[in-house]
């Protein structure tokens, strides 16, 4: 009989035994030593046994204490606790969202768009608009920024409007400009350019040029604005707050040309007091030689005189009217509806969703792949750990 | 020969709580466990610790802890006295191992004079040597044995708690009986 059988045997014997079936002579030992290890089998004191019964029937809970809840009623009392918990929990984390953008749907937007990748190209047919300047103004001699000019930039996707700075005139001669860089869809791009006309009309400004470009998949419009300086500010809030568009970037720029009105305003006043001089020299001149040549430089000094009032004229346009470029970009997939771009519709919403969707699933995504290697370690790490201490529990056997 | 009680009084319908697994919640199966293998866990825990004291304390605790685990029991990873056992298990190992960092394992046996007092002086002798000799095998033998005779296990549950396969835990008992028959003849 090989070890198996007899093992296979033994167990049968011993099973048997313990079923209290009968077992042939030749495995009387083995029984009886079976009977015999379950006989000694210790049973716990009557004391321990009652205690112990007592713990379980309190579910092995602490010792109740009168008034206070049982450990049921506390879980009760856990259930209903965890939604309102989670609920407030959400609030607190929707409040500081919302605060810490500064406005309500807009981040939704930006994390929308941030998450897009650029204009969708649609089909092809393109409708070109190009409007002239609807009105002329004085051409600014812009002279490159002298020492005294100060330039401002915001840039980024979907800045808020702010208020532009002004700059503390105090006396001082200010010529100031602002470039203003939007992005809207390219559906939007002519309602957004409209706007941008209305805004200057409201402003009193003109548009000294304008181009405005659209097709069902791309839209660009350039604006040359002039808006009167005390309306600069008022002007670009306006810009920056067109419904369907949203800020990309902002520049500001003042120059102090205090000194070049200073010089040009003493340069006609020279000029005048010069040809004051001139008609009493004319008004003595008794030969007709010094007639005409007093005639001669007066019209000399009259021609100087129309240069300095019109250079002191233009100098006071640039301060009194500030330049504005505008340039409007269409971005995003079509049909976006951007923060304040009117009402509410059916379609809109369903689009909304889905784009809520899209963005919670990528945001899903995101969170899935670092979570999962993260998830990989920790599985690794707890199983290495479990494995260690029942190695460590299964070695005392061996040692006692 | 009268078949030895292994298991408590009462005893739970298994099968009624295999088959309607939902009709009761998770404390009323445990407490019909607690109710059908609370002396069974007490004399395997005794049998693995040789100390009456510490085998109540740990009784104590397995239960406990089950109470704690109660909804970790996974029904797919075995039945659940073998969930019950394993629980118990790592209690008695954990509480061997710190009764070895102490160095005051009691190795005495039990005194089993008192158990044997309506016994003929013949099977009260027998009786007597065979636990005598089961105190002298190291921990992992006395284990086997007290999860087959004091527990009531079968040779696949046996294995299911000690994370072996049948086939070794059967190995494992055989070689064990062979080792006591051995010892008694000594």
């Amino acid at each position: 009989m090989t070890e198996s059988d007899e093992i296979t045997t033994a167990l049968a014997v011993i099973d048997a035994t313990l079923s209290g079936e009968a077992v042939g002579p030749e495995h009387a030992e083995l029984a009886e030593l079976s009977l015999l290890l379950a006989d000694g089998r210790e049973a716990p004191e009557a004391s321990f046994a009652a205690s112990l019964d007592q713990r379980a029937a309190r579910r092995f809970g602490p010792e109740p204490i009168p008034g206070e809840r049982s450990p049921r009623q506390r879980a009760r009392w856990r259930w209903m606790f965890a939604p309102a918990a989670t609920v407030g929990l959400a609030a607190i984390v929707a409040l500081i969202f919302v605060l810490g953008s500064g406005s309500g749907p807009r981040p939704l937007v930006q994390l929308y768009k941030g998450l897009s990748s650029g204009p969708a190209v649609r089909g092809a047919a393109a409708s070109t608009s190009t409007a002239s300047a609807s009105a002329a103004s004085p051409s600014g001699s812009a002279s490159a920024p002298a020492a005294g000019a100060s330039l401002g930039t915001k840039s980024g996707n979907g800045v808020i409007a702010s208020p532009a700075p002004t700059p503390s005139t105090s006396g001082r001669q200010i010529v100031q400009s602002a470039q203003l860089s939007l992005s809207t869809p390219p559906s939007r791009v002519d309602s957004v350019a409209q706007q941008v006309f209305d805004v200057v009309a409201a402003q009193h400004g003109v548009v000294q040029n304008s181009n405005v470009t659209a097709t069902t998949s791309y839209g660009n419009a350039q604006f040359a604005l002039s808006v009167p300086s005390a309306n600069l500010s008022a002007t670009l809030n306006a810009l920056s707050q067109l419904r369907g568009a949203s800020v990309v970037s902002r520049s500001d720029a003042t120059q102090d040309i205090t000194g070049q009105v200073g010089s040009a305003g003493r340069q006609l006043a020279e000029a005048r007091a010069l040809r004051t001089a001139l008609l009493r020299q004319l008004a003595a001149a008794s030969t007709a030689a010094a007639v005409s040549s007093l005639k001669s430089q007066i019209r000399d000094v009259d021609a100087a005189i129309a240069r300095n009032l019109s250079t002191l004229q233009s100098l006071h346009h640039q301060v009194a009217y500030s330049q504005i470029q505008v340039v409007i970009n269409s971005v995003g997939i079509p049909g976006l509806p951007i923060s304040g771009s009117g009402g509410f519709t059916l379609h809109r919403a369903l689009h909304d969703a889905g784009r809520v969707l899209v963005v919670a699933a990528g945001v899903a995504l995101i969170a899935l792949a670092v979570l999962v290697p993260v998830a990989l370690l920790v599985g690794i790490g707890l199983w290495l750990a479990a494995a260690l201490r029942r190695r460590r529990r299964e070695q005392v056997l061996d040692l006692i | 020969m009268k078949r030895p009680l292994l298991r408590s009084e009462v005893v739970i319908d298994s099968q009624t709580l295999a088959v309607e697994p939902d009709a009761a919640s998770s404390w009323e199966r445990l407490e019909a466990l607690y109710r059908s293998s609370r002396d069974d866990v007490y004399a395997y825990v005794a049998t693995m610790l040789r100390d009456r004291l510490a085998a109540e304390d740990v009784t104590a605790l397995a239960f406990e802890r089950a109470f704690r685990k109660r909804r970790s029991f996974d029904r797919r990873r075995g039945e659940e006295r073998a969930w019950l056992f394993g629980i118990a298990r790592n209690a008695a190992l954990d509480e061997l191992r710190r009764r070895r960092r102490l160095a005051t394992l009691v190795t005495e046996p039990e005194d089993t004079e008192g158990a044997t007092v309506e016994d003929g002086a013949e099977v009260a002798l027998r009786r007597t040597t065979v636990l005598g000799a089961l105190a002298q095998l190291p921990a992992r033998e006395r284990e086997v044995v007290a999860l087959k005779f004091h527990a009531g296990f079968s040779n696949a549950e046996l294995a299911r708690v000690l994370g072996i396969s049948e086939t070794a835990a059967g190995t494992l008992l055989y070689r064990t009986m062979e080792k006591l028959r051995k010892a008694c003849h000594d």
